[in-house]
């Protein structure tokens, strides 16, 4: 098993580089409408996400606990100008979801923006909603979504779930890069970003606690960063995580002095804003899943003394 | 330059006694005599080099169909055996692909008394990665013969998930070689998961990669074993 102190200080690296580059989570006002105001909300949902997790699990060090409070603050206040900026996205794409899944975990958090809420409840009762056409895992996503809302999930989610390709079990040789991020994905929503571990289904967590090792063994030697850091947190999510060593030595040996994680193979080169935009996902992946290894880590400890 | 004009022709020598393995693994007669011959006739003399590295599985249609091989075939067989004898230092899969050897032959010929029969050490095996594991096997994936019992045998039966691991990790890097020698293996274990898919998995092997004879041989072996058809 993995150094626990090894895991931990990827994730404490990888939030310095979040806060240090935290204007990178920015949205753009003035896109051109082709390409939408909405495209630039995902890394902030995705910032929120994680440091809920951090929240959660408690065991990041204070340091790293002062750090994510201040990013959220910041991406609350700053980015999403207080929400208001969620409630501009909503007015210019009504039936879009993603106001609702970046508002979500803020939500959790206490912060709170009334308008967007409506949005959600009024959304909900759409059968357009429900019949929007996703693939079953980011159906899965938005079930899970409305349940951690308060809403009852439509459609609900063992129908989703079991349409999945993870869900069938299928023959572990053929999964490549997209089938991998449509399991790691998931995994996250069965489990709600690895707090319910028994939310995996007997069945997946068996297929998984067998092939995981070889789909980590094969993306540690592509050296694909920011799908090895997701497979990394799937394991931390199975009833026996492995906390494998030596994707564990590998990934945390690809990440950068100040924390950067790079998506695949070395850090990119060019202008600041777009080698944020490349590394922030795998930064962010890095810090959720040492985060999740770091708490299971110290649970097998506890139960092993 | 010469070298590797004689490396070259010792590759196609072993890939056409493949080739002829494969046609009478599929066919069930004995068109194997004619990969020999064919072997003999484009590269005279390197015909007991080629049985070498194809080891124990050059006589695998007598083995696995119950024919006894043709006077010629196992005399070539034979003198593979005693030309290249493992030297000390030799690598365990070395080791163990000469004990097959003679085990084979042996079998198919009681007059053959040469060698050791006592196994090869296999602790080299206890305690490797599943990764490991899986490649030693499909470099000696002709001791994976049904009925048959050794330490290497008895290792992979320890290891089903491991093997089967390793088969995908193998496909997953488009290793067919690798791929095709641990199915074949896995044939013969008990405890394969499901999900594996191997029978699909075989013929995924085969259409990406059975160009090569050294494949299809081995894909062909474990089709025979999983058909009973050494029973």
């Amino acid at each position: 098993m993995t150094d626990t102190r090894l895991i931990h200080k990827v994730g404490a690296d990888a939030l310095e580089w979040l806060w240090a580059h935290r204007d990178g989570f920015q949205l753009e006002p003035d896109v051109d409408p082709e390409i939408g105001f909405l495209e630039r909300f995902k890394p902030i949902g995705e910032l929120a996400m994680i440091c809920k997790v951090l929240f959660r699990e408690g065991v990041a060090g204070s340091r790293q606990a002062q750090l994510a409070k201040q990013l959220l603050d910041h991406a609350w206040r700053e980015t999403l100008d207080g929400g208001r900026m969620l409630v501009r996205g909503q007015l210019t794409e009504p039936i879009s979801p993603i106001p609702f899944e970046v508002y979500l975990p803020f939500k959790e958090l206490g912060y709170s923006q009334p308008e967007v809420e409506r949005a959600a409840v009024l959304n909900h009762r759409l059968d357009s909603w429900a019949a929007f056409e996703a693939t079953p895992t980011r159906r899965l996503g938005l079930s899970a979504f409305q349940r951690r809302f308060g809403l009852p999930p439509r459609p609900p989610e063992p129908e989703p779930r079991d349409t999945t390709w993870l869900a069938r079990t299928p023959e572990p040789w053929t999964v490549e890069g997209h089938i991998a991020y449509d399991v790691t994905h998931n995994v996250f929503h069965l489990t709600d970003w690895g707090e319910r571990p028994d939310g995996l289904p007997p069945a997946t967590a068996d297929y998984l606690a067998t092939w995981l090792p070889v789909w980590i063994d094969d993306w540690l030697d592509l050296e694909r960063w920011d799908l090895l850091g997701e497979l990394l947190v799937v394991d931390a999510c199975l009833p026996h995580p492995t906390l494998d060593e030596r994707a564990w030595e590998g990934f945390a040996a690809a990440q950068q002095p100040d924390g950067a994680m790079p998506a695949l193979r070395t850090m990119p080169e060019g202008p600041p804003d777009e080698v944020f935009d490349i590394v922030y996902h795998p930064t962010l992946v890095a810090a959720y899943a040492s985060v999740l290894a770091t708490s299971r880590s110290l649970s097998l400890l506890a139960q092993a003394s | 330059m010469e070298q590797s004009g004689t490396s070259s022709l010792l590759k196609g020598a072993v890939q056409d006694l493949a080739s002829g393995v494969v046609s009478a693994l599929r066919s069930g007669d004995h068109a194997r005599a004619a990969a020999l011959e064919r072997a003999d006739g484009e590269a005279e003399g390197l015909a007991p080099a080629a049985v070498r590295v194809l080891g124990a599985d050059a006589l695998l249609p007598s083995t696995l169909l119950h024919t006894p091989p043709l006077p010629d075939e196992l005399a070539v067989f034979r003198k593979a055996v005693e030309a290249y004898p493992p030297g000390d230092d030799a690598a365990p899969t070395v080791l163990w692909s000469h004990w097959a050897m003679r085990h084979t032959l042996r079998r198919h010929d009681p007059g053959y008394v040469g060698g050791p029969r006592q196994e090869p050490d296999a602790a080299w095996l206890e305690g490797a990665t599943w990764q490991v594991l899986t490649h030693q096997l499909a470099v000696l994936a002709a001791l994976a013969v049904p009925g048959e019992d050794c330490a290497v045998a008895r290792a992979a039966r320890h290891r089903p998930v491991d093997v089967a691991r390793g088969f995908v990790r193998a496909v997953r890097r488009r290793d067919w070689r690798q791929a095709a020698g641990a199915g074949r293996w896995l044939t013969l274990l008990e405890g394969v998961p499901q999900t594996l898919g191997l029978e699909n998995g075989l013929d995924f092997v085969e259409l990406m990669g059975g160009q090569d004879p050294l494949v299809a041989l081995q894909v062909s072996a474990a089709r025979l074993t999983r058909a009973g058809a050494f029973a």
